[in-house]
């Protein structure tokens, strides 16, 4: 595919903003510059992948895949045929990220699950979970720059757990360097298609979504700031770009309130269906053989089949009848008299493509308020912690200029965004 | 410029959140100091977590046996950093002279033990910073990052709470206070290493003199010295490297792993 040289194809991600705070902020204010282009443009509800975290939305948004088709489904996974964690990385994406296909220069900034840096027609620099600048970086002549800037590849989420306000001036500290760097690269690269994502949105809903919803919260200006910040970024984009380039701005998944952390793994655990060998440590290691299920984040409900894992005791000919009992399980757990689990899918009704074995048998989304965990050692069935926020999985948000609502549809999803830019291209 | 890690940059980022974590959990909470090198170097890391404030109490058990060097070590430091110094002794059992002399081990048992749990009960201490290392001998090397003990200072081997991470929303109950291991994930090679790296005082006892040095301190009549010509950290490290085999740093991908665990887990997954 080849851009017309005289185009630019500019995208803009703001990590887990929700559809309902963007149009609250483009209305009261806080962000002038979105209402402009809410105006000027398309604005949609759009859809997160399930499950609704960052590294299989982000993964889907940039290949326009499903994850069974780009093998990424959650931050972390088994090895095969055993119990030990995994961490994917972009070395485990098994489809190219469409700049890759787009016959032109990019410069992608801080796009989660893009560690390490590629080699591109262009710049990349990683984004969540980037741990080694110098494998961040691509090209790496970049790397001087960038920390004469004070680059972060990432807020420092420890920091909230034991001072908000520390946390916050790392995170609005994080801001300012991604700022200059776009600035930077978008004055000094030559390029057509840019890409930049701020995440601290989503650090900061994690940890002060109630700072937000509670308008005499002692955050609740440094929660607007924030949002105010990357308006006037937003605004400055608007204005350098020309009626003939496409600006999408998107999130990769929602939020809301968060009522409870729910811990799955404790419900199996309780249930009898999940146990580990006597005297270890609850750990998916140390599961014992006679484990029916397992969880891991967010709610990806893996069957211990006995042909799949070393210590695997289900025989497939009962996988209905597990399934079945998992469903019934899930479906009928309620906390504070409400029905935690919204929905129940199998992996043949979300997922599809070579790497479908690799999926969850389940994968649970949550009803408002409840956040599913996957954590073995638990306080109970639930508890309330730091975190007051959590994710939704459908109520993204998409807003784009120069693009025509019918090549948008109604209701997008974040695989969607893909197509959606190449309707722009010939 | 590199921002990769090394081990110590590792360890030290470990042990800067777990007491971060500890005090964001237990506000109430102080660190034991035995002026020793372990827990000077808890004391570095604790100053840096905190951006040279400790926001908390340094408790020091004072047996009145120790080394003189000891004594000015800590009052020369406790001015110097800042220190809320609080210095703690089990009074009555000094004024009736317990000492050494009596029964070393009643002896300890009420100077230091007997004196730490006065301090807590009356400071209501939450949870101590105890710089013990993972390598130390016996029971010590099965401590959690947390371990609870109850009043009477008994192991609870049931009651283990689970490791640092996942304990978020477990609090100490009013009866015991929670042991928290920064330098748990440490041995004696890192300790050195670090202390040369950062240049953090110790007292001169560690070092040789006349064919002799520490390798631990504390009290003056329970320590014994270590045939040693060591008279510098390097040469101490050189010491240790051909006296005991340590198996040092992982593969990269290991670390790379750990710190994508703890980044992941600061935001509340796994
Ligand atoms: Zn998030």
């Amino acid at each position: 595919m080849k851009i017309d040289t005289d185009k630019k194809i500019v995208l803009i991600g703001l990590d887990g903003v929700p559809y309902n705070m963007i149009e609250e902020f483009s209305q009261d204010g806080t962000m002038p510059n979105m209402a402009k282009l809410i105006s000027d443009g398309v604005f949609r509800k759009s859809e997160s992948t399930i499950p609704e975290i960052s590294s299989v939305a982000w993964s889907s948004t940039i290949t326009g895949k499903n994850p069974g088709e780009h093998g990424i489904f959650g931050f972390t996974d088994l090895h095969k045929n055993s119990y030990q964690l995994k961490f994917p990385n972009f070395n485990d994406l098994k489809e190219e990220p469409f700049w890759q296909q787009w016959d032109c220069e990019s410069v992608i900034i801080n796009v989660p699950s893009t560690y390490p840096s590629h080699e591109i027609n262009g710049v990349h620099i990683s984004g969540f979970v980037s741990i080694d600048i110098n494998k961040s970086v691509s090209p790496s002549s970049l790397i001087p720059t960038l920390m004469d800037m004070d680059y972060r590849l990432d807020v420092d989420s420890s920091k909230a757990h034991e001072s908000m306000d520390l946390f916050l001036e790392d995170l609005d500290k994080t801001l300012s360097a991604r700022i200059d760097c776009y600035r930077y690269l978008w004055a000094n690269r030559s390029w057509q298609f840019f890409m930049l994502v701020f995440t601290g949105t989503d650090r900061l809903m994690h940890f002060l979504y109630e700072a937000y919803e509670d308008k005499n919260h002692k955050y609740h200006d440094k929660f607007l700031e924030h949002f105010r910040k990357i308006d006037s970024v937003i605004g400055e984009i608007s204005e350098r770009i020309s009626d003939k380039d496409t600006l999408l701005l998107m999130s990769d998944h929602g939020f809301e309130r968060l009522d409870y952390d729910v811990y799955l793994n404790r419900l199996l655990i309780d249930e009898n269906l999940l146990s580990f060998t006597a005297g270890a440590n609850p750990s998916l290691e140390n599961i014992s053989n006679d484990t029916i299920a397992f969880v891991m984040d967010p709610g990806r409900v893996y069957i211990n089949y006995s042909d799949k894992y070393p210590r695997g005791y289900v025989d497939r000919g009962d996988k209905d009848k597990i399934i079945s009992k998992l469903k019934t399980l899930f479906s009928k757990l309620k906390i504070s008299n409400k029905n935690v689990i919204r929905d129940i899918y199998t992996k043949d009704e979300i997922f599809f493509g070579k790497y479908i074995d690799d999926a969850p048998d389940l994968t649970l989304v949550a009803n408002e308020g409840f956040n599913l965990k996957a954590m073995m050692k638990t306080p109970g069935l639930y508890s309330k912690g730091i975190f007051t926020g959590k994710h939704t999985q459908d109520t993204a948000f998409l807003l784009a200029k120069g693009i025509s609502s019918d090549a948008i549809g109604e209701k997008p999803k974040v695989s969607d965004v893909r197509s959606i830019l190449e309707s722009t291209i010939k | 410029m590199s921002r990769s890690l090394d081990h110590l940059d590792k360890l030290e980022n470990q042990s800067i959140f777990i007491i971060r974590e500890a005090y964001s959990q237990f506000r109430n909470i102080a660190l034991l100091w035995s002026i020793g090198k372990d827990s000077t170097t808890l004391m570095w890391l604790v100053r840096k977590a905190f951006f040279g404030k400790i926001p908390f109490p340094i408790l020091h058990i004072d047996t009145t046996y120790k080394f003189k060097e000891i004594y000015d070590f800590r009052d020369k430091y406790a001015k110097e950093w800042g220190l809320n110094l609080i210095v703690a002794r089990n009074e009555d059992a000094v004024a009736n002279g317990m000492g050494p002399d009596k029964s070393k081990f009643e002896c300890c048992n009420q100077l230091k033990t007997i004196a730490l749990k006065q301090a807590i009960a009356r400071e209501k201490f939450k949870a101590l910073l105890l710089g013990i290392r993972r390598d130390e001998h016996g029971i010590r090397a099965k401590e959690r990052v947390f371990s609870p003990r109850d009043e009477d200072f008994e192991w609870d081997y049931k009651d283990q709470p689970p490791e640092l991470w996942d304990q978020y929303k477990t609090k100490a109950t009013e009866e015991e206070h929670l042991r928290v291991h920064p330098l748990l994930g440490w041995i004696e090679v890192d300790i050195w290493d670090y202390v040369k790296r950062e240049n953090i005082p110790i007292p001169e006892l560690y070092f040789a003199k006349n064919g002799k040095r520490f390798r631990s301190i504390g009290c003056e009549c329970c320590c014994g010295p270590v045939e040693s010509d060591a008279d510098t950290i390097d040469k101490i490290v050189q010491e240790l490297k051909t006296t005991q085999i340590s198996e040092r740093s992982g593969r990269a991908q290991d670390k790379e792993d750990d710190y994508m665990m703890q980044k992941l887990r600061s935001l509340g997954y796994m």
